[in-house]
């Protein structure tokens, strides 16, 4: 019983960890909109984590270049286990028009296992929170997996 | 026999009632409504009432990470869990109107030092995670302690001297004294001299539990949380927890200091149904419990979740100044007045 609290708990408190890796902003801000009082994350449980280790879901925006790849890796191993990454924007999961430039090491999947990718460029707020949704039910999956 | 009885009702007291489970639910979910409340303050939905449970059962199922800087294991895994013990017994001490669960044994300077315990525990835990976060976190959560102690202890002697003068001993200390003079006279509140003193303990409470905009230590946008920087998994969760409860023990002890004598009221209320002996006790602490709750509540919603909705986060050296100059100020108009007998 108390395995079953402790999973149906993850899928009700996601905190999220914002990973910057070397986007223009757009979805950083786009990130953010979706905390405000019009949509309001908070309704299901999400909250910004200003530390890798409290956080459970771990977003990343912009196209990884090649000097943010080792931080970008080591701030997601720091985060402890039941945890999601989810890629927002076109930018760490394809590239998008910085495909091909000589400094970006992207696309993210290349590198870790990514388990959510919202598309967009920026991606609107209904889609991050429709993304994150998707990711608290796969961290419940990996919680009750284990 | 009797040795056992007692020793099952003692453990009652520190595991149920007013213990450990009562501090969980309770303080979980006063910081519930705080989350709540602030998001309706905002025009925002907000969280389930319900979020700090799942939150903490959450991290109660994540993985414990000890940092390789650590510089000790055990003190950075036990920091925590001693300063949720020092919250529990604080609770224990602070009666719930006329009940107290370990009445004669503490006092108002019992209650000072353990109110210190969490917090330094929170700074040991974080100096031994070896992260520099936590370094600065550190520094400043010392100076926010330093900021509240001279008001509160000002407070604090100001209703003693109150209590003491009209008992006729100068200066009290004793709960069960401060308790029986609001029993007779009515609240400390309705004192014109305790205004000041009761405003001044508004002030306090957030500053004490670390809300917003006293939380220059754990600023999550600026130093990553500082002291929980690296905290994961269930010490986290039993910071969080430690954070609820002393949300709920200091409310309440408000309430024990210029509200007690909400308490006679409810007495009287027992007896006018008609119940007596055992049963009247019994039924005037549940009583005393749940008015006890719900003015913690309103008090939470005055103290926490309004300052955290309409301020921003004040600067370290800003919460040293506001607190020793106007906090501090306020307790001392209420100190002298109460020396003059007023």
């Amino acid at each position: 019983m108390f395995k079953k609290l402790i999973a149906e708990s993850t899928a009700k408190s996601p905190w999220l960890f914002h990973i910057n890796a070397g986007s223009c902003n757009g979805c950083d801000i786009e990130l953010v909109s979706v905390l405000t009082p019009r949509y309001d994350a908070e309704r299901l449980g999400f909250k910004l984590a200003g530390s890798p280790r409290h956080a459970d879901i771990v977003v990343v925006t912009g196209p990884v270049t090649t000097q943010s790849l080792p931080r970008v890796l080591r701030a997601i191993s720091q985060v402890p286990e039941p945890r999601c990454i989810v890629t927002m924007g076109s930018c760490p999961q394809s590239g998008n028009v910085f495909r091909g430039s000589y400094s970006v090491a992207g696309p993210l999947s290349k590198y870790v296992h990514v388990d959510v990718d919202v598309a967009g460029c920026a991606p609107k707020p209904e889609a991050v929170i429709d993304g994150l949704a998707l990711a608290t039910k796969i961290l419940k999956e990996k919680r009750e997996a284990k | 026999m009797s040795i056992v009885l007692s020793a099952v009702q003692y453990l009652g007291y520190v595991l149920i009632f007013p213990g450990f489970l009562f501090c969980f639910l309770a303080g979980l979910l006063l910081c519930g409504i705080d989350r709540k409340m602030v998001a309706k303050m905002q025009k925002r939905v907000g969280p389930p009432v319900l979020q700090p449970f799942y939150d903490f059962f959450k991290l109660c199922g994540k993985e414990t990470i000890v940092p390789a800087a650590a510089s000790s294991k055990t003190v950075f895994l036990m920091a925590p869990l001693v300063g949720l013990a020092a919250l529990v017994v604080l609770q224990l001490f602070i009666p719930i109107f006329q009940f107290t669960a370990f009445s004669g044994m503490a006092d108002i300077i019992v209650i000072l030092y353990l109110l210190l315990i969490p917090a330094l525990a929170t700074i040991l835990g974080g100096a031994a995670s070896g992260s520099p976060y936590a370094g600065v976190g550190l520094s400043r959560e010392m100076v926010t302690i330093i900021s509240c102690e001279l008001p509160l202890v000002l407070i604090l002697l100001a209703v003693g001297k109150v209590v003491g003068s009209a008992s006729g001993t100068g200066l009290t200390f004793s709960f069960s004294a401060i308790m029986a003079y609001q029993a007779e006279h009515g609240s400390l509140i309705l004192k014109a001299s305790m205004i000041p003193a009761a405003v001044a303990m508004l002030m306090v409470i957030p500053g004490e539990t670390g809300n917003h905009p006293f939380d220059a230590a754990e600023a999550e946008t600026e130093i990553c949380e500082g002291l929980l920087a690296e905290y994961s998994g269930p010490p986290l969760g039993v910071y969080k927890l430690s954070h609820a409860i002393k949300m709920l023990t200091l409310t309440s002890l408000f309430v024990a200091l210029f509200l007690g004598g909400i308490g006679s009221g409810i007495e009287k209320l027992v007896l006018l149904c008609g119940l007596s002996g055992a049963a009247a006790g019994a039924v005037t602490v549940i009583l005393g419990a749940i008015v006890l709750f719900l003015l913690c509540v309103v008090l939470t919603v005055v103290c926490i979740s309004f300052a955290h909705a309409v301020t921003a986060r004040l600067k370290i050296e800003q919460i040293f100044k506001f607190y020793w100059t106007a906090v501090s100020g306020l307790a001392l108009i209420s100190l002298v007045l109460a020396w003059y007998g007023l």
